[in-house]
C-alpha cells in the first residue's frame, strides 16, 4: 500500500498553530509581495473567495474584521514540512516528500486494516505533536492514493482517512464520478483530447486497452490507465524528473524605473536559475528575460519586453549567463517606464553528462566546474545568497514586501511564541513597553 | 529522497541545531602516538541532548509575565516546550485559553483539574466550561542571567 499524507490547507494551518486567535476564522496567506491569495482556510473557501484573488480587492473585508490575511512566512512553513517530514519518518518504513504539504509513505507488508489503523493513528499524532490537521489517502498505486487522498479531504464520513483497494466497488463508483482530467498527471489540455475518444471518466480510461492508449498517446497515459487498475508503475524517481526549462520572477516591492535596480534584480533571478539548473544537472542554450510594467496603471505607459539571448555553448556557469542577461537588457531596456515584474528563464535545457559524452558536441567553453560546485555548496550550506555574483543592494525596490507576514516561530530566536503567565500578561507587557 | 525543487530553503529548525563543537581531536602531537583518549570517542557534552528529547516535536517559546515567579519561570524566560509528552498532574503546560497563549501549572484545585499560576492575584482557571486547549508540556525553563 502506499500513502498519501496531505496537510489541509497547509499555510494556513501553519500559521493557527501559533497563534489561536485564527482558528476559526477566514484566514488567507498572500504570495510573495503580497500580490494574491495563494492558501485559504476552509471558512474563507466558504465565502466563495477564488484562489489567486488579488489581495487588495479583499482590502475592505480584512479592515472590517471579516477576514485575516497573512503575507506568506516560507521560513515558518519548511521549518513545518521538515517537521512532518521527520515525523512520518520516525513511524513509517519508507518516506517520500513530494511537495511542501505533500508526503507519500510506503508500507509494503501490512494488511488493508493494519494500514487503515495506521493513517488513523498518524492522523492524530500530527494533530497533537505538530497542531496540523492531516488527511490520509491509501491505495495500491500512487495514482489511487492521491484520488484517495481527495476524497478523504472531500467527503466528511471518512473522517480524514480514505482507502481505495483496487478491485471494490467504492473505488469504481468513484472512478464513474472522477472527471479524467482530475486525475493526477493529465491535464487539462489531454483530458480534451481524450474528450474527443469518449474518454471522460477516470473509469473510461481505466477500461481501455492499454496498448491502444500507448500508441495513441503516450506511455504516460498507458501508465496511468494501469495505476488506476491497481498495478503500480509510477516510480518516485519518474517524478520528480528534471524540468525542461527554469524561471525565477518576482513582482518588486515598488515599481522601477532605474535600470540599475532592475539589472540587480534580474541578477538575482539568474544566479537562483542558474543554482536551480545544476541541481538538476542541466545545461541551458538559451537565457530570456523578461519585463513587465503594471498593466492596471493605464494612466502609465505600457511596455512588455523580453529578449532571448542563446549560448555560444551548453552552459550552467552563473557568469554566462549573467552575461546574457546583461545583453538581454541592453536590448529592452528603455528608460521612462515604471517595472513592476522581471524575471529570467533558461530554455531548451539539456542533460549536462549526455552533452559531455557526446564526441560531436564541442566541449562547453569556458567552464569551471569546481568554481560552480564550490559556490553552490557554500549557498547551500549558510543559506541563499550568501556568495552572489556582483553586489546586490539589500534596500533594493525588488525586495519582498511582506507587511502581514507573522513571526518565524521556529527558525529565529528574536521572533519566538509568547506564553502569558496569566491572562492578559502578554497585553500588559506590550502596553509597559 | 531529496525535496523535489520548491521556492522553500527551510532553514534549519532551532530545535536542530547542534553545539558548535560536537567532538575534541584527541591527538598527541606529532609524534603519531596515538592519544590514549581516542577510544572514548571523547564529546563534549551537548545541552540539546539533556534538554530536547523529542526535536520534531519540540518548540521554543518566551515567557511573557510576572505570575509563574513561584515555581521558578520569569519574563523573559526560555521554554523548552514538547508536544510529544502526555500531560500529568503537577506538569507545566502551555496552553491556548480563550484565545490567548498561556503557561501554567496543571493542578487539581478543589477536587478538579484546573491552570493554576504561582500568584494569589491570579485565581486557578477551571478546565470545565472553558474554550481551553492543551498546546504542550514545558520540560524545562532557561533562565539566563547573562544575555
Amino acid at each position: 500500500m502506499i500513502g498519501l499524507v496531505d496537510a489541509n490547507n497547509f499555510y494556513v494551518s501553519c500559521e493557527r498553530v501559533f497563534d489561536p486567535a485564527l482558528e476559526g476564522k477566514a484566514v488567507g496567506v498572500m504570495s510573495n509581495n503580497d500580490g494574491c491569495i495563494i492558501a485559504r482556510s476552509a471558512e474563507m473557501k466558504a465565502m466563495d473567495i477564488p484562489m489567486g484573488i488579488p489581495s487588495f480587492k479583499l482590502e475592505s473585508l480584512r479592515r472590517r474584521g471579516d477576514i485575516y490575511l497573512k503575507s506568506s512566512n516560507y521560513e515558518l512553513y519548511g521549518d513545518m514540512s521538515a517537521r512532518l517530514c521527520q515525523l512520518l519518518r520516525d513511524t513509517c518504513p519508507a518516506v517520500s516528500p513530494y511537495s511542501i504539504d505533500e508526503m507519500f509513505i510506503y508500507l509494503e507488508e501490512f494488511t488493508d486494516k493494519q494500514c487503515q489503523i495506521l493513517g488513523e493513528w498518524l492522523r492524530r499524532r500530527i494533530r497533537r505533536h505538530l497542531g496540523l490537521p492531516v488527511c490520509v489517502g491509501l491505495a495500491p498505486t500512487h495514482t489511487l492514493a492521491k484520488l484517495a487522498n481527495h476524497l478523504a479531504k472531500e467527503s466528511p464520513h471518512y473522517q480524514g482517512v480514505c482507502l481505495l483497494s483496487a478491485q471494490s466497488a467504492t473505488t469504481m463508483a468513484l472512478l464513474k464520478q472522477t472527471p479524467v482530467g482530475s486525475v493526477w498527471g493529465i491535464g487539462h489540455r489531454l483530458a480534451e483530447r481524450l474528450a474527443i475518444n469518449d474518454i471522460h471518466t477516470a473509469w473510461d480510461l481505466r477500461e481501455m486497452d492499454i496498448q491502444q492508449l500507448r500508441k495513441r498517446y503516450s506511455v504516460v497515459i498507458a501508465r496511468t490507465a494501469l495505476e488506476l487498475r491497481g498495478t503500480p508503475c509510477l516510480h518516485m524517481n519518474a517524478l520528480d524528473q528534471p524540468r525542461h526549462r527554469i524561471m525565477t520572477s518576482r513582482s518588486f516591492g515598488q515599481p522601477s524605473g532605474v535600470k540599475t535596480e532592475v539589472h540587480n534584480a534580474l541578477r538575482r533571478h539568474a544566479q537562483r536559475s542558474a543554482e536551480k539548473l545544476r541541481e538538476q544537472r542541466s545545461l541551458t542554450r538559451a537565457v530570456m528575460i523578461f519585463l513587465n510594467t503594471n498593466r492596471h496603471r493605464r494612466d502609465q505607459p505600457q511596455y512588455f519586453p523580453h529578449a532571448m539571448v542563446p549560448l555560444p555553448s551548453p552552459s550552467d556557469d552563473t557568469r554566462t549567463i549573467l552575461e546574457a542577461v546583461h545583453q538581454g537588457l541592453e536590448q529592452i531596456y528603455r528608460p521612462g517606464y515604471k517595472f513592476m515584474k522581471a524575471g529570467v528563464i533558461l530554455l531548451d535545457l539539456v542533460d549536462a553528462e549526455q552533452y559531455q559524452l557526446s564526441l560531436l558536441h564541442q566541449p562547453p567553453r569556458n567552464r569551471h566546474p569546481y568554481l560552480m560546485a564550490t559556490l553552490d555548496t557554500i549557498n547551500q550550506r549558510m543559506g541563499q545568497g550568501t556568495i552572489s555574483f556582483g553586489m546586490t543592494d539589500a534596500k533594493a525596490a525588488w525586495q519582498l514586501r511582506c507587511a502581514h507576514r507573522s513571526n518565524r516561530y521556529t527558525t529565529r530566536w528574536d521572533e519566538l511564541m509568547q506564553a502569558g503567565t496569566h491572562p492578559g500578561a502578554i497585553q500588559e507587557c506590550a502596553a509597559r513597553k | 529522497m531529496p525535496f523535489p525543487p520548491s521556492p522553500v530553503v527551510p532553514t534549519l529548525p532551532l530545535t536542530f541545531q547542534p553545539l558548535p563543537y560536537s567532538s575534541l581531536q584527541g591527538r598527541a602531537g606529532f609524534s603519531g602516538f596515538p592519544s590514549p583518549a581516542q577510544d572514548y570517542e571523547p564529546r563534549t557534552l551537548d545541552l540539546n541532548t539533556r534538554l530536547i528529547k523529542n526535536p520534531t516535536q519540540t518548540f521554543y517559546l518566551s515567557a511573557t509575565g510576572d505570575s509563574m515567579e513561584g515555581w521558578g519561570i520569569f519574563d523573559g524566560d526560555l521554554l523548552v516546550v514538547d508536544r510529544s509528552i502526555k500531560p500529568r498532574l503537577g506538569h507545566i503546560l502551555v496552553a491556548m485559553f480563550e484565545d490567548e497563549v498561556l503557561i501554567k501549572r496543571y493542578a487539581l484545585y478543589l477536587g478538579t483539574p484546573h491552570l493554576c499560576s504561582a500568584h494569589p492575584h491570579y485565581p486557578p482557571l477551571p478546565l470545565e466550561g472553558t474554550n481551553c486547549q492543551l498546546w504542550g508540556v514545558v520540560r524545562a525553563v532557561i533562565h539566563e542571567y547573562l544575555r
